[in-house]
């Protein structure tokens, strides 16, 4: 009888739909990336309108103003005031005029007087927050040379929040 | 001259090495699933706002037809009244602002003026809650039918401030 010489043999398992899926993965996670809105801070809680549509074209220049309140675990307010959260800061509201100045004066540096005119001052200010200090920041915006405000709203079905 | 040749039996099977590849392709898909922030799309009204006190109006240019919406506050910043001119509207949230956006509806509608030349003035209480501003202002730009947006009203500004007490 003849024995056949049993030869190692080595198992290769067949990668191609693993990377092929991994890809589609990478490819899913980049198209629903998005980098633009990193300036907007989770802890406004941004009042819902259906009217609320993103603009056709986006805009070149903006200066984004966080207003809200600083906020406990559980979603409760920690402090009655309104702060503007301007990077990890909360600053209060009133006293954010020097602020603007300056990143108007940084603003025509960079782009130069007839642009920096053209910058859109966009506030996104949180549900509660009351509407005078919207509109003093307006103001301050105004006297430091910003002619062009925009409220933000969540994009939904009204009252959904 | 003598050729060396390659392999044993002729053809043989190149296998490139996939290992970097995945590793890289891993951490990529590491590095998305991280950064991944599933946010609700925004939109946003622009809106004026004049400063200080009136000026005279330029007499050789038509003043646009004038809209006053009045929101009075609840001590608690919750909206005790709306006003369209002087007629009040109900506080009763939301359906005070759905009679606001037919009321606005009749006047753009109503042949008197073109949606550009009418601006609607809005008055808030200081601290009424930004949620009704927001409600206010949609009510007075037009509505939504179906996916298409009607527009009745462009321009929209807040009235100067009128801080509490002064």
């Amino acid at each position: 009888m003849r024995i056949k010489s049993a030869k190692p043999t080595i198992v290769e398992a067949d990668m191609t739909p693993m990377i092929d899926m991994t890809f589609q993965l990478i490819a899913f996670f980049m198209i629903v990336t998005n980098f633009e809105q990193t300036q907007a801070d989770e802890r406004i809680k941004l009042p819902t309108d259906r009217l609320a549509r993103p603009p056709l074209q986006a805009r070149e220049t903006e200066v984004v103003l966080n207003i809200g309140f600083l906020r406990n675990s559980d979603g409760s307010k920690a402090d009655p005031n309104a702060y503007i959260f301007y990077g990890g800061d909360p600053i209060p509201v009133l006293d954010y005029g020097p602020r603007l100045k300056r990143e108007y004066e940084l603003s025509k540096r960079q782009y130069g007087e007839e642009k920096a005119k053209d910058i859109t001052v966009v506030i996104r200010a949180d549900s509660d927050v009351p509407t005078g200090l919207v509109q003093e920041l307006i103001k301050m915006g105004q006297e430091s040379n910003f002619s062009k405000f925009a409220l933000k709203a969540k994009s939904g079905e009204d009252g959904a929040e | 001259m003598k050729f060396r040749k390659h392999g044993g039996d002729g053809g043989g099977k190149v296998e490139v090495n996939m290992a970097a590849m995945i590793d890289v392709v891993f951490q990529l898909l590491i590095f998305f699933m991280l950064t991944l922030k599933i946010l609700a799309p925004e939109g946003d009204f622009n809106i004026n706002m004049p400063l200080g006190a009136v000026g005279t109006p330029d007499p050789t240019q038509t003043p646009p037809m004038d809209l006053k919406v009045t929101l009075q506050a609840n001590e608690d910043g919750t909206l005790n009244q709306l006003f369209f001119g002087g007629r009040g509207l109900g506080n009763d949230f939301p359906a005070c602002f759905e009679r606001l956006n037919f009321e606005i509806a009749q006047v753009a509608g109503s042949g008197q003026a073109t949606g550009e030349d009418i601006e609607v003035e809005i008055k808030p209480d200081y601290n009424l809650h930004y949620r009704y501003i927001v409600r206010a202002i949609s009510a007075c730009r037009g509505r939504m039918v179906g996916n298409k947006m009607i527009t009745y009203i462009e321009k929209i500004k807040f009235a100067p401030i009128e801080r509490p007490g002064g």
